[in-house]
C-alpha cells in the first residue's frame, strides 16, 4: 500500500503503475478526479498514449490536389502533410534536418518545396533534401544529402481519415480501429465526404479527457446542459437523447447512437451513394439515425446531429480533436463534413447549423465548454489525490447487453456509462503497460 | 477632413459605441432592434497563410452566420433558464476604435470599418479573456435610423481563446 500523502511525482515508474491499478476502477465505476488534474498523470499520458496510438490529423478532402499541404499536430509535434505527384500523401517532421528550424509556418497551402528559413536548405514535398545554398563552396564534396531527407511520419488513411503515429510498432490502423470501423463508415465513409473551409479552432481551458468521455457515451447530460435546446423547439423533448443504442467496441472506442428517426436525415438524391458505400445493415441504421455522437480513442470525436432550424429538419457531421495543451488546457479543433455530391443549397444549410449548434458559437457546445471548464478547475492540484476524490461511472453497471445489429456491446438505450467505463479501461491499460 | 465627414464619423462612432453600451450591459433585445431584417452577420474562420496572401480567413466556413432568423434565435436562447454558458454572464467591456466610413450615401446606406477590442472576465476567475479584431460593418437607412445589415468580423486569433462565443462580436 502506498500513503497518499505522497504524491505521484515523488513515486517510482512502477509505483505510479501499481497506484493507478489500485485508484482507477473503470470496471467498478470509478474513476478519480486527480486523472484529470495531475500533471505526472498527463506527462505519462504523452508518453504512453498519444506516443503509442494512432492520433487523427486530418482530412484527405483538405489537401485535394497535387502540391496540396497542410500542417498539423501530431502528439505535440508539428508535422507537414503532403500531397505528391503522383496523389500520394506522406507526412513529415516539420523540422529541417539540417538545424532543426520550424520548416512550414502556414495552416496549408500549394508547395512541391519547403524551404527553411534559417539557412536554405530546400525540401521536396518527397521529403528529399534537393538544395543547400552554396553547397560545394562550403562542403565541398562531402555533403551526403540522401541522409538528410526530412523525418517521415508514419501516416494511414481510413475512409479519407488520416491518422499518424510516432510509434513504429503500432498495431495497423485498420486494427486499431477495430469493429468500430463499422459505424465510422456510416459518419465518413456513406459517401464521399469533404471538409468544408478550414477547421474551427478554440481553446478550452479543460482536460482533453472530458471531451473525449462526453462524446463516447454522455448523452445523459443532454437533458439538463442542452436544456436550452428543446426549451426552443430545435428537438422535441428533454429525453429525446434517450432513445437509441450505447455501444462500445474493443480498443476504449464508443458511440451513442440515436434512433428512430421518422425522417430521412440526410440528402435524399444520395440514397444510391449510401447504399453502394454501405452494408445492408449499415444502410438500416443511417436510415433510422437521429443522430450519432462517439469517440475514437483517445481524442477524436464525431458526430451527427438531426435539428430541426428555421422550421426545417437538417443534420450536420463533424469531427473534432480535444488536443491536449497541458493538463488543464485543450485546443479543439472541429471539423465539418458534408457529402461531395450533396445539393448546394442542403451543403449550405448543413453547414449553418453545423455554426450555429457545434461551432465555438455554437449554442450546444457553448454550455459543453463551461461545464468542461469547471470540472477541470475542481479537479486541479493535490487535494483531489490526497483525499482521492473520485467520480461516480457505475450508470447502467446492472444492465446487459443486448443482440444489435452492428458489432461491438450494445445496450438498448442511450443513458448508461459502460462507453466512458471500456474508454478508461483501455486508457488504463495503455498507462500501466 | 471637412466639417460634414467629421459630422458623418461621428454619427457612426456614437453608434457604435451605444451599440457596445447595449451589449455590455446585456440589453440584447435592444441591441437586436438595431439590426436590419436583411441582416447577415458574419466571422470567418481566420487562418494562417504563407507570406502576404490574402484573405487570410475562410470565405466558407464561419464561427458566426446568422441571419435575422438565427440571431433572433441567440438571443431568445439567453432569455432561457439553460444557457449555462452566459450564467452568469460575463463581465464584457467592448471598445470600439478606428472608425472609418468608407461609404456613404446619406439616407440610403453607409459602409464602416472599425477595430474592437472586447475584454470578458467571467465568475470567480482572475483570467480574463481578450477578443480582438475588425469590423466591416454595412448600414441600412430605415425609419429615419441606421440600421446594422452586415458585419463582418475577422478575429485576430486562429485559435481563438475564448471557451466559447456565447457572446455577441
Amino acid at each position: 500500500m502506498f500513503t497518499i500523502e505522497k504524491s505521484l511525482d515523488e513515486m517510482s515508474k512502477e509505483q505510479i503503475v501499481n497506484f493507478l491499478k489500485e485508484t482507477v476502477k473503470p470496471l467498478e465505476g470509478v474513476i478519480p478526479a486527480y486523472l484529470l488534474g495531475d500533471q505526472t498523470v498527463y506527462d505519462i499520458e504523452h508518453q504512453k498514449v498519444f506516443l503509442k496510438t494512432w492520433v487523427f490529423v486530418g482530412h484527405e478532402s483538405e489537401i485535394a490536389n497535387k502540391g496540396d499541404f497542410m500542417t498539423r499536430d501530431l502528439a505535440g509535434y508539428s508535422i507537414i502533410i503532403s500531397r505528391g505527384d503522383e496523389g500520394e500523401i506522406r507526412g513529415f517532421y516539420n523540422m529541417c534536418t539540417h538545424r532543426g528550424m520550424k520548416l512550414c509556418r502556414a495552416d496549408k497551402g500549394n508547395k512541391s518545396l519547403f524551404t527553411c528559413p534559417y539557412h536554405g536548405f530546400n525540401f521536396k514535398n518527397t521529403g528529399e533534401l534537393v538544395g543547400v545554398p552554396l553547397q560545394k563552396d562550403i562542403y565541398g564534396g562531402d555533403l551526403d544529402r540522401s541522409k538528410l531527407g526530412l523525418h517521415e511520419v508514419k501516416l494511414r488513411s481510413y475512409k479519407g481519415m488520416i491518422f499518424g503515429t510516432w510509434n513504429e510498432d503500432a498495431e495497423p490502423l485498420e486494427d486499431f480501429l477495430g469493429d468500430f470501423k463499422w459505424y465510422l463508415d456510416i459518419v465518413i465513409g456513406r459517401a464521399e465526404m469533404e471538409v468544408i473551409g478550414a477547421p474551427q479552432r478554440f481553446v478550452v481551458n479543460s482536460n482533453w479527457k472530458v471531451g473525449s468521455d462526453n462524446f463516447a457515451g454522455d448523452s445523459y447530460h443532454t437533458m439538463v446542459t442542452h436544456g436550452s435546446i428543446a426549451k426552443l423547439g430545435m428537438v422535441p423533448n428533454a429525453t429525446y437523447s434517450k432513445r437509441g443504442f450505447q455501444i462500445y467496441t474493443e480498443n476504449g472506442h464508443g458511440l451513442n447512437l440515436g434512433t428512430p428517426n421518422p425522417d430521412f436525415a440526410f440528402p435524399e438524391e444520395l440514397k444510391d451513394e449510401y447504399k453502394s458505400n454501405l452494408s445492408e445493415e449499415q444502410y438500416v441504421v443511417l436510415s433510422n439515425l437521429k443522430n450519432m455522437i462517439g469517440n475514437v480513442f483517445p481524442n477524436l470525436s464525431f458526430l451527427i446531429s438531426h435539428t430541426k432550424i428555421k422550421g426545417q429538419l437538417i443534420s450536420n457531421t463533424s469531427i473534432r480533436m480535444w488536443r491536449p495543451i497541458s493538463h488543464d488546457k485543450m485546443e479543439v479543433i472541429a471539423w465539418m463534413l458534408v457529402e461531395k455530391n450533396a445539393p448546394q443549397e442542403w451543403k449550405d444549410r448543413s453547414r449553418d447549423s453545423f455554426i450555429l449548434t457545434f461551432s465555438p458559437s455554437g449554442i450546444f457546445e457553448q454550455d459543453d465548454t463551461e461545464v468542461f471548464t469547471d470540472i477541470t478547475e475542481a479537479a486541479r492540484g493535490p487535494m483531489p489525490f490526497q483525499k482521492n476524490l473520485t467520480y461516480n461511472y457505475t450508470m447502467g453497471l446492472h444492465r446487459e447487453p443486448v443482440d444489435f445489429i452492428g458489432p461491438g456491446v450494445a445496450y438498448d438505450d442511450k443513458f448508461t456509462e459502460a462507453s466512458q467505463r471500456n474508454f478508461y479501461n483501455y486508457w488504463l491499460e495503455l498507462m500501466t503497460k | 477632413m471637412n466639417f460634414e465627414k467629421m459630422l458623418v464619423k461621428f454619427e457612426f462612432e456614437q453608434w457604435l459605441v451605444e451599440e457596445a453600451q447595449l451589449l455590455d450591459e446585456i440589453q440584447f433585445d435592444d441591441w437586436f432592434n438595431l439590426m436590419h431584417t436583411s441582416l447577415r452577420y458574419q466571422m470567418p474562420v481566420r487562418v494562417n497563410k504563407e507570406g502576404t496572401e490574402r484573405p487570410d480567413y475562410s470565405t466558407e466556413m464561419f464561427t458566426f452566420n446568422d441571419d435575422i432568423e438565427l440571431l433572433k434565435l441567440r438571443v431568445e436562447r439567453l432569455k432561457t433558464d439553460y444557457a449555462w454558458a452566459e450564467i452568469p454572464p460575463s463581465r464584457t467591456r467592448r471598445f470600439v476604435s478606428n472608425v472609418s466610413v468608407k461609404e456613404f450615401f446619406e439616407g440610403e446606406r453607409a459602409v464602416v470599418r472599425s477595430y474592437l477590442l472586447i475584454y470578458r472576465s467571467r465568475s470567480t476567475d482572475i483570467h480574463h479573456d481578450l477578443i480582438s479584431g475588425e469590423r466591416n460593418d454595412e448600414f441600412l437607412f430605415e425609419d429615419g435610423k441606421w440600421k446594422l445589415s452586415k458585419r463582418t468580423f475577422i478575429v485576430d486569433q486562429t485559435t481563438i481563446n475564448t471557451r466559447n462565443l456565447a457572446i455577441f462580436v
